[in-house]
C-alpha cells in the first residue's frame, strides 16, 4: 500500500475490457489487524448504590427528587442538597480505540427479552406496601400509602433502564422560547390550524434512547477518476460546442479510523425517517449531544420528564452502524481526490468492522408537537430542541393556498418584465 | 388599456422570438414561481435535513493510502464531468462487498 500519487505519476499501460471501457478496479487486500485478546463482552453499567425502590437524597434521606436542568443536578425538594451521579466514561475503562476488539456491550444495551414485562412490581421500603411500575410510560411512582417517590434502577432486560443518562441542562423555559422564536420566523405561510394552536409552552422534555457507539474500522472504496486535459471548441457559428479530453484513472483508497460516540436512534419508529409519512428526521438534526458528559443511570433524572423505551438490538442496529462508518470512510476520503477536475465514481467499497462498544443511553430533547390532517393523511410536525446544546430544528405545516398565491405573483411579476424586456426588443 | 398593453407587450416579445430572439427567457417566470414555491416549502418543512454524522462525530483517521492508475483517455466528450460522479454524495450506496 502506498501513500497517494498524483494523478499522472507512475501512470500504468491502457487497460481496457473487451467493450473498451475501464476494466473494474480491484479492492486492495485489507490488511490483517493485529490479534489481541477479545475485550470482556460486557460492561458492567449497573449503578450499584441505588435499588429499586426508594432513592434518598444523601444528606437527609427524602425521596422528593428531581433534575434541576439550569445546573445538570439531581436536587432534594425538601432540604435543596445537590449533588449528580458520576460521569459514565469515568467508571468504566475507554482505552485506546484503535485497539478495540470484538463486540462489547453495556449491560443497559443487552439483548432486550420480549417475554420481559413491563409491568414491574416494587416493595416500597417506607411501608412495605407492593407498588407497580408500568415501564413502558414511566420510570418511577408514588407509594399510594406513605406517599414515597419509588424509581426504577435495575438493569430489567426490557430495554427501560439504559447504561447513562445525559441530563437536561436546557430548561424548559429556554426551549420554549427557542422554539417560539424558530415558529415564528416561518409564521407567514404557515397553516393556519398551526397558528391558531401555537402555543410553544406545552413543549414536552422526552428523553429519547439511542446506542452510542465507539469504532475501531477500516474502510476501502474503488472507482474511477477522470482529469480534464483539455477544452476547446468544435464546429462554427451556431453549431458551435465545448468538448473536453480526459484522462482516466482507476482510483482505490484504504483508510483506518476510529469513531467515538456515533450516536444511533434506537427507537424503531424514531428510526424511519421518511419524509413523507412523518418528521423524525428534525429530531435526527439536532444531533450531536455532548454525550462524554452522560451520567451512570438513576430514575431520579427523569422525574418530570418522559421517556421512550428502547426496542432495538446491537443485531438490530449493526446494519444502520455500518451504513454509517461506509459514509464517515467516503467523507474522509474526499480530500485525496480533490485532483480529479472531472469527479469520481465511486463503484465498489468495503467497511470491515473490527471492533465496537455500545453503549445505550437516554438523550434528551424537548419537543412540540402539531398534528395535522388534511386529505385523509395524518402527519405530525415535530420542532425539536436539544436539551444540551439548544440547537433547533423543525417541521412546520404549510399553507398551500397561501404559498401557490405568494408563487404565482412573483412568477408573474417576473414574467410580465420579461415580456417587456422581449417586447421591446422586438 | 391594462389589456391592449399587455397584448401590445405579448405580441411584441413574440415577435421578438419569432426573430430568434431570446425566447426562453419565457420560463423564467414559471421557473420563479416554482422556486419561490419549493424553496419555502424547503424552508418551512426542513424533510431534506438530518444529522451531519460524517464531520460532527469525533473520527481519528489514520492518513489515507491507495493507488491511482491510468487506465483510459476520453477525446472529444460533451460531458464536463464524469458520468455518475458521486464523490459528494457521501451517503450514496455503492457496490458493497464482503469484508
Amino acid at each position: 500500500m502506498s501513500t497517494l500519487p498524483p494523478p499522472g505519476e507512475g501512470a500504468s499501460p491502457r487497460a481496457t475490457d473487451a467493450s473498451g471501457a475501464p476494466s473494474p478496479a480491484p479492492l486492495a487486500p485489507t490488511p490483517t489487524p493485529p490479534v489481541v485478546p477479545n475485550q470482556s463482552p460486557t460492561i458492567d453499567t449497573r449503578n450499584e448504590r441505588l435499588d429499586d425502590g426508594i432513592n434518598r437524597c444523601p444528606r437527609c434521606g427524602a425521596t422528593e427528587i428531581q433534575l434541576r436542568p439550569s445546573v445538570g443536578m439531581l436536587v432534594c425538594l425538601f432540604c435543596r442538597h445537590e449533588w449528580a451521579e458520576a460521569r459514565l466514561d469515568e467508571t468504566i475503562v475507554n482505552g485506546d480505540l484503535a485497539a478495540l476488539r470484538g463486540t462489547t456491550i453495556g449491560s443497559g444495551a443487552s439483548d432486550i427479552d420480549t417475554g420481559a414485562d413491563s409491568l414491574i412490581t416494587m416493595k416500597c421500603a417506607g411501608c412495605g406496601a407492593e407498588v407497580v411500575v408500568n415501564t413502558a410510560e414511566q420510570m418511577g411512582a408514588r407509594c399510594h400509602w406513605c406517599r414515597h417517590v419509588l424509581t426504577v434502577n435495575e438493569q430489567v432486560p426490557n430495554g427501560a433502564v439504559p447504561d447513562a443518562v445525559l441530563p437536561f441542562a436546557i430548561t424548559k423555559d429556554t426551549a420554549t422560547v427557542k422554539i417560539r422564536e424558530f415558529a415564528g420566523k416561518r409564521r407567514m405561510f404557515a397553516d393556519r390550524a398551526f397558528v391558531r394552536g401555537f402555543k410553544p409552552e406545552n413543549v414536552f422534555g422526552v428523553y429519547m434512547p439511542y446506542m452510542v457507539v465507539d469504532g475501531n474500522v477500516s474502510a476501502d472504496v474503488a472507482g474511477f477518476g477522470e482529469v480534464e486535459t483539455r477544452q476547446y471548441t468544435r464546429g462554427t457559428g451556431d453549431n458551435k460546442e465545448t468538448v473536453y479530453d480526459a484522462d482516466v484513472y482507476e482510483v482505490r483508497r484504504h483508510i483506518d479510523f476510529t469513531v467515538d460516540d456515533l450516536t444511533i436512534e434506537a427507537s424503531s419508529e424514531r428510526a424511519q425517517m421518511n419524509a413523507a409519512m412523518n418528521t423524525n428526521n428534525v429530531i435526527n438534526t439536532i444531533l450531536p449531544f455532548d454525550t462524554e458528559n452522560a451520567v451512570k443511570w438513576n430514575a431520579s433524572y427523569l422525574t418530570g420528564f418522559t421517556s421512550e423505551k428502547r426496542d432495538q438490538d446491537v443485531a438490530h442496529l449493526t446494519p444502520e452502524l455500518e451504513d454509517q462508518l461506509l459514509s464517515i470512510a467516503r467523507s474522509q476520503v474526499a480530500s485525496s481526490v480533490d485532483a480529479y477536475d472531472r469527479g469520481v465514481r465511486w463503484e465498489r467499497e468495503r467497511v470491515e468492522v473490527h471492533g465496537t462498544r455500545w453503549v445505550a443511553m437516554y438523550l434528551p430533547v424537548w419537543l412540540y408537537s402539531h398534528y395535522d390532517e388534511r386529505g385523509g393523511k395524518s402527519i405530525v410536525h415535530y420542532i425539536a430542541v436539544n436539551g444540551r446544546t439548544g440547537e433547533v430544528m423543525g417541521s412546520v405545516p404549510v399553507s398551500t393556498p397561501r404559498l401557490l398565491a405568494a408563487a404565482l405573483t412573483v412568477g408573474t411579476l417576473i414574467e410580465g418584465i420579461v415580456i417587456a424586456i422581449l417586447g421591446a426588443s422586438g | 388599456m391594462i389589456a391592449t398593453l399587455v397584448s401590445e407587450l405579448t405580441s411584441g416579445a413574440l415577435l421578438a422570438a419569432n426573430d430568434g430572439g431570446p425566447v426562453w427567457l419565457l420560463v423564467l417566470g414559471p421557473a420563479g414561481a416554482g422556486a419561490l414555491y419549493f424553496g419555502l416549502w424547503s424552508y418551512y418543512r426542513n424533510t431534506g435535513t438530518s444529522h451531519s454524522f460524517e464531520r460532527e462525530t469525533r473520527i481519528g483517521a489514520k492518513p489515507v493510502t491507495g493507488h491511482d492508475d491510468k487506465v483510459d483517455e476520453i477525446e472529444g466528450t460533451k460531458k464536463s464531468a464524469i458520468d455518475g460522479g458521486n464523490h459528494t454524495d457521501h451517503r450514496q450506496r455503492v457496490q458493497r462487498l464482503d469484508s
